[in-house]
C-alpha cells in the first residue's frame, strides 16, 4: 500500500467498521448511522491532492540570438534546426490539462503520477531508450532537425536520435508495421505541411507525465511558416478511439535556431536509466 | 481501421495541391549520393587494400588479441558495446551489413544508419574542432574533391573499435573517407584511411563497395527493442549501481 493520504472511498471505511472504529456502540442498529456520504471525487482536473502534483512545465526555447542567420520566408522549405517553445509533460488541450482520457485510462495516468511522486517511476519506452511516441517525441525540448529531400521530409531530433520519415503525397501502406513514432505521410495544403501519422507503438505514451494511446491512435499535424519564417505554428490533433472520449487539438511554436548544432546523444549510454524490477533506479 | 482507409483516400484527392521540390540536392555536375546504399562484402575484420593486417603498434596488438580471445570465449561485452546498444563507432558503422542512406544538402551531407537509427553530420566546407569533448562517432566535415566527396573526422572516445572483430583505436583516431559515386550512378567506392599515432604505425586504407538500393524504404529499427539488448544492459545497469 503506497504511502501518502488514505482514499476515503466506500472500501476503505467498511474495512475499518471490520477493525472496530466507532461507527456506532454495541448494540445499536445500523439504523442509527449517518447516512454515508461519498467524498467528492478527487482526480488531477481538480485536487488538490499531493500525490497526483504534475511535473511543473519548462519555459523551453526562446528566438534565436542576434547575429543568428536570418530565417528563410519560403513558406515550403522549412529545413532547418528548429526547437520548441515550452515543454508541457501533460499534452492536453490546454497547458496542465490531461488529454481527454477515459475514466480508464485517467485512473492509470493518476498511477503513473503517483508513481513518480514517490520517487520510483513506472519505466516508460523512453527511459528505456525504446522510442517516444507520437506526439511526446514533438515535445521534447531539445533541437530538432528538418532535412527535405525529393518525396520526403525528415525529422532528426535530438533527442535520443530519434528519427521521424515523412513521405509525402501518397497514402500510409495497407498494412503499416508498428512503430514507436508511427508511419507519416504528409502533402501540403498551401502553405501548411500537413503530416499524418498512424501504426503507433501503444507502448508508447501520448506524454511525459504517462497518458496511455492504443495503436489506433491517429496524429495529425499541421506545420505553418510564420513571422517571415523566425517560427513555425504547429498545431497536433490526436484522436484514438480507444483511450480518449474524443479528439482533441494544441498548438506549438517552433523557433528557428540557425544557431545549433544537433549534438550526439546516446540514450544508451546513461544505463542508470534503464529499469532494474520496472522502476527507474536512478533518482 | 476503416477510418483510416477513408483518411488514405482523402489524401490521395489532396495531392493535386501546390508541392514545390526542394532545391536540387547536388550542385551542377556535382554527383548525387542522395538514397539508400547496401554494402556489398561486409568485412568481419577490417584489411589494408592489400589485404593485410593493419600495421597495429606492439601495444595496441596485444589489446586487439586480447579482444580476439574475449570473442572467441564469448564475451564480446568486454570490449563490443553493440551488444548493450552503444554506438559501433567509425568505420565500423559504415562497413555494417545493415545500410544506411545519405541525404545530400547544399550545407551538410547527412548519413543515416539503419543500424538504431544513428545520424552523422559532416559540415561542408567547415573546419574540424580544435579541442573537441569525444563523441561516439566524432566530429565530421566534409568537401568534393573532384566528383568524390571526401568527409575528415576525429573527435572520437576510445570506446569502440574499428571493425567487428575489434581492432582498437585511441582518441587520436583520424578518420577520412572518400566516397566516389560510379558513372553508373548506382555503385559507391569508399576508402577509409585510418591515422592514429597511438595505434597504428602508420596511416592505411580499407576499401569498401555499395550498391544504391532505389525504393528502399529504411525501418524504424531501434537496438534496445531487442530482449538480450536490453538484458546486457540491465546487467550493466546493475553493476553500475552497485
Amino acid at each position: 500500500m503506497a504511502a501518502g493520504p488514505a482514499a476515503p472511498d466506500g472500501v476503505a471505511s467498511g474495512a475499518t467498521a471490520a477493525h472496530g472504529a466507532p461507527h456506532g456502540a454495541p448494540g445499536q442498529t445500523g439504523t442509527a448511522r449517518p447516512r454515508f456520504t461519498p467524498p467528492p471525487v478527487r482526480t488531477l482536473f481538480n485536487s488538490g491532492d499531493p500525490t497526483l502534483a504534475l511535473t511543473p512545465p519548462l519555459l523551453g526555447a526562446r528566438s534565436a540570438p542576434p547575429g543568428s542567420a536570418p530565417p528563410n520566408p519560403d513558406p515550403h522549405d522549412l529545413e532547418g534546426v528548429w526547437q520548441v517553445q515550452g515543454y508541457q509533460y501533460l499534452l492536453g488541450p490546454e497547458p496542465g490539462v490531461p488529454p481527454p482520457l477515459k475514466d480508464k485510462y485517467i485512473k492509470i495516468l493518476e498511477r503513473r503520477i503517483r508513481a513518480k511522486n514517490r520517487g520510483t517511476p513506472e519505466a516508460d519506452t523512453e527511459t528505456q531508450c525504446l522510442g517516444h511516441g507520437m506526439p511526446r517525441v514533438m515535445e521534447s525540448p531539445y533541437p530538432i532537425e528538418i532535412v527535405q529531400t525529393p518525396g520526403r521530409i525528415t525529422f532528426l531530433h535530438e533527442v535520443a536520435h530519434e528519427i521521424r520519415r515523412i513521405y509525402l503525397n501518397r497514402p500510409h501502406p495497407k498494412h503499416p508495421r508498428i512503430t514507436f513514432n508511427g508511419d507519416s505521410v504528409g502533402h501540403w495544403e498551401g502553405d501548411t505541411l500537413v503530416v499524418d501519422t498512424i501504426a503507433i507503438d501503444p507502448r508508447s505514451f501520448i506524454d511525459d507525465e504517462g497518458s496511455s494511446h492504443s495503436a489506433q491512435e491517429h496524429v495529425i499535424e499541421r506545420y505553418k511558416k510564420i513571422d517571415g519564417g523566425a517560427e513555425i505554428a504547429l498545431t497536433i490533433t490526436v484522436e484514438d478511439p480507444v483511450t480518449l472520449k474524443h479528439p482533441y487539438s494544441y498548438k506549438r511554436i517552433l523557433h528557428w535556431r540557425p544557431d545549433i548544432r544537433p549534438q550526439e546523444y546516446v540514450c544508451e549510454e546513461n544505463n542508470r536509466n534503464a529499469p532494474v524490477n520496472g522502476v527507474t533506479v536512478a533518482k | 481501421m476503416r477510418r483510416v482507409v477513408f483518411l488514405s483516400a482523402g489524401l490521395l484527392a489532396m495531392t493535386a495541391v501546390v508541392w514545390a521540390d526542394p532545391p536540387p540536392d547536388a550542385a551542377p555536375g556535382q554527383p548525387d549520393l542522395t538514397g539508400v546504399w547496401f554494402i556489398v562484402h561486409s568485412p568481419h575484420a577490417l584489411k589494408t587494400v592489400d589485404g593485410s593486417l593493419p600495421p597495429l603498434t606492439s601495444s595496441a596488438r596485444q589489446v586487439y588479441e586480447q579482444h580476439l580471445s574475449e570473442a572467441k570465449r564469448g564475451d564480446r561485452g568486454a570490449f563490443d558495446g553493440t551488444t548493450r546498444c552503444l554506438p559501433p563507432g567509425l568505420p565500423r558503422l559504415m562497413v555494417e551489413k545493415q545500410p544506411f542512406e545519405i541525404l545530400q544538402r547544399p550545407k551538410v551531407i547527412y548519413f543515416i544508419s539503419q543500424d538504431n537509427r544513428l545520424p552523422r553530420r559532416a559540415y561542408l566546407n567547415d573546419k574540424l574542432p580544435d579541442d573537441p569533448d569525444p563523441l561516439w562517432l566524432g566530429y565530421s566535415v566534409a568537401h568534393w574533391d573532384g566528383r568524390t566527396l571526401v568527409v575528415d573526422s576525429s573527435g572520437f572516445n576510445d570506446e569502440t573499435v574499428l571493425d567487428d572483430a575489434g581492432l582498437p583505436h585511441s582518441e587520436e583516431l583520424h578518420l577520412t573517407e572518400r566516397y566516389t559515386l560510379a558513372s553508373d550512378g548506382k555503385h559507391l567506392s569508399a576508402e577509409f584511411t585510418i591515422q592514429d599515432p597511438k595505434d597504428y604505425t602508420r596511416p592505411w586504407t580499407a576499401k569498401a563497395e555499395y550498391v544504391r538500393r532505389p525504393g528502399y524504404e529504411i525501418p524504424a529499427e531501434i537496438c534496445m527493442d531487442n530482449p538480450a539488448k536490453r538484458k546486457a544492459a540491465r546487467r550493466a545497469t546493475e553493476e553500475s549501481v552497485k
